[in-house]
């Protein structure tokens, strides 16, 4: 007697809205791949923007840096860490002195590191799974 | 019919997200990514295109800097992580606002308000004719007479075979106002009457003897509509 094909589910890390990735991308896995290695592949380059501009305390930059990067999460399903820096470029916007964003720069830098590992575990999770037949 | 697009996002992951929304709707065809303004201001002043996803923050210029540089335009619709600029959107009237990420359900949407902005559009410059205020009085010109609509500053004249039309008004405004099956700007000081073109020659081209500027940006515009074999 044939089994009726039952459909290949991953399961997200608890820190990843996977409701929210089920949204953008249905239950195309081979895509989320791609996009979390796109984002990946963008991910120092885009954090480099970000520390440079604190190195050379030039706030503008700094938001337009985090400003960038911001969606990228979105797009990987880190809703919160999208929030997170959402809330930074709003500090960067009414702060007068980089000094005033010392300890929300510290923390950004951080979330965005911790997120990095997070995604690169996902991704070679996903690159499992996806290389896993039914 | 497909809508020719392209897209200027300085965020890969989300320029494919959207080029891949475009080609499963079958409804979009991304001709050009760029990541920066000047370089899809130069590829927008050789190709026209119907529709243009733009992001707003990118290195160098925002989005609304190119639509300002722009010498035609296209459908726009905003993409941005901000819903700040909805605002600055409806000013330049854009057609709709995505705020990235964004399902595919809600590019759908987007498109789907293109298309109806574009009927719109259609059915408003669909009449055969239009009424201008001349010398005092309301002057019925058949779209077939006009051979081209020419700026002098404040006012523009009205060129047919027979007449000059002078009359209040300005080119970017009549642009959007006439009937777009047989007028197309050429030139920031020109709108002509398509079908009325005699030849074309090199950066000029000419009606009835009249010698009219193509600017760079509309060139591939016209060769676009014109019927070359």
């Amino acid at each position: 007697m044939n089994n009726p094909t039952l459909p290949k589910i991953f399961i997200f890390s608890e820190k990843i809205d996977s409701d929210y990735l089920f949204s953008l991308y249905a239950d195309d896995f081979d895509y989320m791949e791609e996009v979390f290695a796109v984002t990946l592949q963008h991910f120092d380059q885009d954090l480099e923007a970000i520390e440079m501009a604190w190195a050379s305390r030039d706030i503008p930059e700094l938001k337009k840096a985090v400003h960038k990067i911001k969606p990228a999460f979105g797009f990987v399903g880190l809703t919160d860490v999208q929030q997170s820096c959402k809330e930074f470029e709003d500090e960067c916007q009414q702060c007068a002195d980089a000094g005033e964003l010392k300890t929300s720069y510290k923390q950004i830098v951080a979330t965005l590191a911790e997120s990095k590992s997070l995604l690169e575990i996902e991704h070679r999770r996903l690159k499992e799974f996806n290389a896993t037949p039914l | 019919m497909s809508l020719q697009c392209i897209i200027v996002e300085d965020l890969q992951v989300a320029a494919d997200y959207l080029g891949r929304c475009c080609e499963k709707s079958g409804l979009a065809s991304v001709k050009a990514h760029f990541t920066n303004v000047p370089e899809a201001l130069e590829y927008l002043d050789k190709n026209a295109v119907d529709l243009l996803f733009l992001d707003v923050e990118m290195p160098g210029a925002t989005g609304f800097e190119l639509l300002d540089q722009m010498a035609y335009h296209p459908k726009v619709i905003l993409t941005t992580s901000k819903s700040e600029y909805a605002y600055n959107a409806f000013e330049y009237n854009v057609t709709d606002f995505l705020k990235k990420p964004f399902t595919y359900q809600r590019f759908l949407e987007a498109l789907h308000k293109v298309g109806q902005a574009s009927e719109q559009s259609l059915v408003q410059n669909s009449t055969d004719h239009i009424f201008i205020k001349s010398d005092g009085k309301l002057v019925r010109l058949n779209n077939d007479d006009i051979l081209f609509i020419e700026s002098m500053g404040d006012y523009v004249k009205f060129v047919t075979p027979d007449k000059k039309y002078i009359t209040h008004n300005t080119i970017k405004n009549l642009e959007e106002k006439v009937n777009k099956h047989f007028f197309m700007k050429v030139h920031r000081s020109y709108i002509i009457n398509i079908t009325k073109i005699d030849d074309i020659r090199e950066n000029d081209l000419f009606i009835k003897g009249n010698e009219i500027p193509i600017s760079k940006a509309h060139k591939g515009e016209i060769l676009k509509r014109l019927n070359i074999i």
